[in-house]
């Protein structure tokens, strides 16, 4: 599939800010499923752009706006091919060993011990969550293959988390969403990745874009956000427990993380008196591959 | 202040100044000889002199007690220098040099290719659990390798005497100013002193610490512009930014009097942007850069990490070294050093219980009476349980705490610091002491023969901070 991604930010400050600082996490990632064949970002004021590739491998844009202003905004143009047409298109390993697949992974690569360990409001420890859950928490099957666990956990979510939108903010702590039963695509993704790592299971978050025909109704389009679970034989396959689907070549990856903060798409700091309004964010999401 | 079946007087620790009741250890006979001659009213005359001396300078530390706001006070000094013999000093020093060369490896290695975790002589729980791992500075390699341009590593003096490294601070260590001016203070007030022994300068700390600051300078050691970078004045550690600011006469700056534009870090002077090349911040990771570490920080310089990444800044000591010195690390440093170095430690540690080791963990809660636990991430002598003086309910308190975020704390043996003699309200007393010196990593690794000796002021009392009641003391090195 081929994707032209137009994703517009306007902020908005009622007295004028000065000395802004701003990093972008917006260019869409690179891998064997996804080839970026244009990608340009504009600020409004200009500003010259520099990046850096950060430590989840996120291409960063950053930029500063230094004189007094009240209005910034930042536009990304992107066009994006992607070729990710059966996720289950892998030889799974074996229930028996996938165990020592994923241990031997893990000392291969020592960076994934975060996406194993970390803890946050976000993604907290599953002791916490189990109280505020109507049914227990689903165990793991060792004579089950991960990814055959794993579609039953993203089968079992639609039993405690109900889609609503606005349910909750960004960032905001998952015990939040599960308390009051509903949530967004940011808190089925954190509470998969909770449970897929009290499994012992390297799990991420993601953060993109989706083709707008799949969209959960009433889901405004902006970005979309889902995990991703390390699977033996497989890599990382991506769970999006929102809309029960597995991710395929209609979704466009853009940032990864061990949670929502690591893969904040704007981040910014600046001086001056007013706090800001809430961004306005314009997102379009163009089927191309007809035109190929 | 001792819980029974302890009682101070049943333990041995070193003294110091005594080599047994009646006659003092070889080096410090002079000084006996001198003290009893002088007399308790030299002294006292000599005690006012000091105060004096203090006040005048300005010399003062902040406590933070209850309130908020803390308390300026007059910095503690005790007048009886503390005295080091040379052949003890070359194997402190060797032992510092090791020691930091090793960690400031460690910290490359960590922000690398992590060597170590993938041939699993360290745990990845101990590194990626670690509040001080800051993934954001992962594959910025700063110049030279080096991370901890300034260290100030505590040394403690067990019961046989043998000198054990008790904590590394590799942060924002602080203290040196305080080194200064005792040396300083002690100059003035007996000048005698200094005439019967070849005590080794510390003065010029200021002028090697501008040297190595300069030496990173990415225009080069005659183009930079070094400024330091202070909290403000409600740090407790306030007097000595202005001390080594003025010293070693560059600006004194605040996050907001700096600008980062285009990754290039200016200070804002009265005649416009001035370009910055080093950056001496007294501030912790935390505030340093509201843009990639906390966003509420008004006291950091936004964009400064990407500067420090383009390699138009040096910012020292170097971000992320703070997972060295975690206390949750410590344990492992003597293993440190024998992977990156090949060598046994010189310096030993102090024996040290992991909480996340449920025996370690059993046996701690059983000796509790015993026993120091720390809070890893803590330093100052906070969160900090000391088992001898502890009360019941507080050990409760700390069983709960650690059993709720093991990794988080850790457990040592008291150990009796050595002890030394003390002129308090008119009279010579003992009290314990440890040693601060300070290591600096420039073109070469050079540690200030010296150090911050700090002194137990409450009778008995073990705890040496000054931001816990603690005092100070002139530390003569011996030349040859």
């Amino acid at each position: 599939m081929r994707y032209l991604i137009e994703h517009e930010t306007a902020l908005e400050y009622p007295a004028a800010v000065r000395e802004h600082h701003v990093e972008l996490r917006l260019a869409p990632r690179e891998n064997r499923h996804q080839t970026l064949l244009s990608c340009e970002i504009q600020t409004d004021p200009a500003a010259e752009l520099a990046s850096y590739r950060d430590y989840f491998g996120n291409l960063v844009h950053y930029f500063s706006v230094i004189p007094p202003h009240t209005r910034l905004v930042t536009r990304l143009r992107a066009v994006v091919e992607t070729c990710k047409e059966n996720p289950l298109d892998f030889l799974p390993a074996p229930a028996a060993e996938q165990r020592q697949w994923l241990k031997s992974e893990l000392s291969r690569e020592p960076r994934l011990n975060d996406f194993v360990l970390h803890r946050s409001d976000a993604v907290p420890a599953v002791g916490k969550l189990a109280e505020l859950l109507p049914v227990p928490l689903p165990e793991f099957d060792e004579k089950e293959t991960v990814q055959d666990n794993l579609l039953g956990l993203m089968a079992w979510l639609p039993r405690v988390l109900e889609y609503r939108t606005g349910a909750t903010v960004v960032h905001g702590a998952l015990t939040d969403a599960l308390r009051q039963r509903g949530g967004v695509c940011q808190d089925f993704a954190h509470l998969f990745i909770s449970v897929a790592r009290s499994w012992g299971i390297p799990a991420r978050y993601v953060v993109g874009y989706l083709d707008p025909g799949i969209h959960a109704a009433g889901e405004q389009l902006a970005t979309h956000a889902w995990a991703e679970a390390l699977v033996p034989g497989c890599g990382w396959l991506g769970f999006d427990s929102t809309n029960a689907l597995l991710v395929n070549d209609r979704y466009i990856e853009v940032c990864v993380g061990r949670d929502s903060h690591d893969a904040a798409p704007q981040r910014g700091s600046f001086k001056g008196e007013s706090s800001g309004n809430q961004p306005t964010v314009k997102v379009s999401v163009l089927d191309q591959t007809q035109e190929q | 202040m001792y819980q029974a079946g302890l009682p101070e007087q049943k333990r041995n620790p070193y003294h110091e100044f005594y080599a047994d009741d009646f006659s003092p250890r070889e080096h410090y006979r002079l000084l006996w000889d001198h003290i009893r001659a002088i007399g308790n009213n030299g002294l006292e005359a000599k005690a006012h002199e000091s105060q004096l001396a203090l006040q005048a300078e300005g010399v003062t530390f902040t406590v933070y007690g209850e309130s908020e706001e803390g308390i300026e006070r007059i910095w503690p000094f005790d007048l009886i220098p503390r005295i080091i013999t040379a052949r003890e000093w070359a194997k402190i020093e060797a032992g510092l040099k090791q020691r930091v060369q090793a960690l400031n490896l460690f910290l490359a290695d960590l922000y690398g290719d992590q060597r170590i975790i993938r041939d699993g002589v360290i745990p990845p729980e101990l590194i990626y659990q670690g509040r001080d791992f800051r993934r954001e500075i992962v594959g910025i390699v700063p110049p030279r390798g080096i991370y901890t341009h300034i260290s100030g590593i505590d040394i403690i003096r067990d019961e046989q005497g043998e000198f054990l490294i008790l904590e590394d601070n590799l942060r924002t260590p602080s203290g040196v100013s305080y080194m200064i001016e005792n040396r300083v203070v002690e100059r003035r007030i007996m000048p005698e002193f200094f005439n019967k022994y070849r005590v080794r300068r510390v003065e010029h700390y200021p002028s090697l610490l501008l040297d190595a600051l300069r030496s990173l300078s990415p225009r080069g050691k005659d183009q930079a512009e070094v400024v330091v970078l202070t909290p403000g004045i409600y740090n407790s550690a306030y007097f000595e930014h202005t001390f080594l600011a003025k010293e070693m006469g560059v600006e004194l700056a605040e996050g907001r009097d700096m600008v980062t534009v285009n990754d290039i870090v200016y200070l804002k002077t009265t005649t416009g942007l001035q370009r910055v090349d080093v950056i001496y911040r007294r501030i912790d990771d935390d505030f340093l850069d509201p843009l990639v570490f906390r966003s509420d920080s008004s006291l950091g310089i936004a964009g400064v990490i990407n500067a420090w990444r383009a390699g138009n800044v040096a910012i020292v000591n170097a971000p992320g070294s703070g997972i060295a010195d975690d206390k949750a690390v410590y344990p492992y440093v003597p293993e440190i050093i024998r992977y990156y170095l090949g060598q046994q430690p010189i310096l030993n540690n102090v024996p040290t219980y992991q909480m996340t080791n449920a025996q370690d963990r059993e046996y701690v809660f059983d000796n509790m009476e015993r026993m120091v636990i720390k809070a890893v991430s803590e330093s100052g002598g906070y969160g900090m349980l000391m088992g001898p003086s502890s009360t019941p309910a507080l050990r409760r308190e700390f069983v709960d705490r650690v059993l709720e975020n093991p990794r988080n704390y850790i457990a040592q043996p008291v150990v009796y610091l050595s002890r030394h003699v003390c002129y308090m309200d008119g009279e010579l007393e003992a009290r314990h002491l440890d040693l601060r010196p300070f290591v600096i990593y420039g073109e070469g690794i050079e540690v200030v023969p010296g150090g911050l000796t700090r002194v137990a002021l409450r009778k008995g009392s073990l705890v040496v901070n000054s931001s816990q009641g603690g005092g100070s003391k002139d530390t003569w090195v011996l030349a040859e």
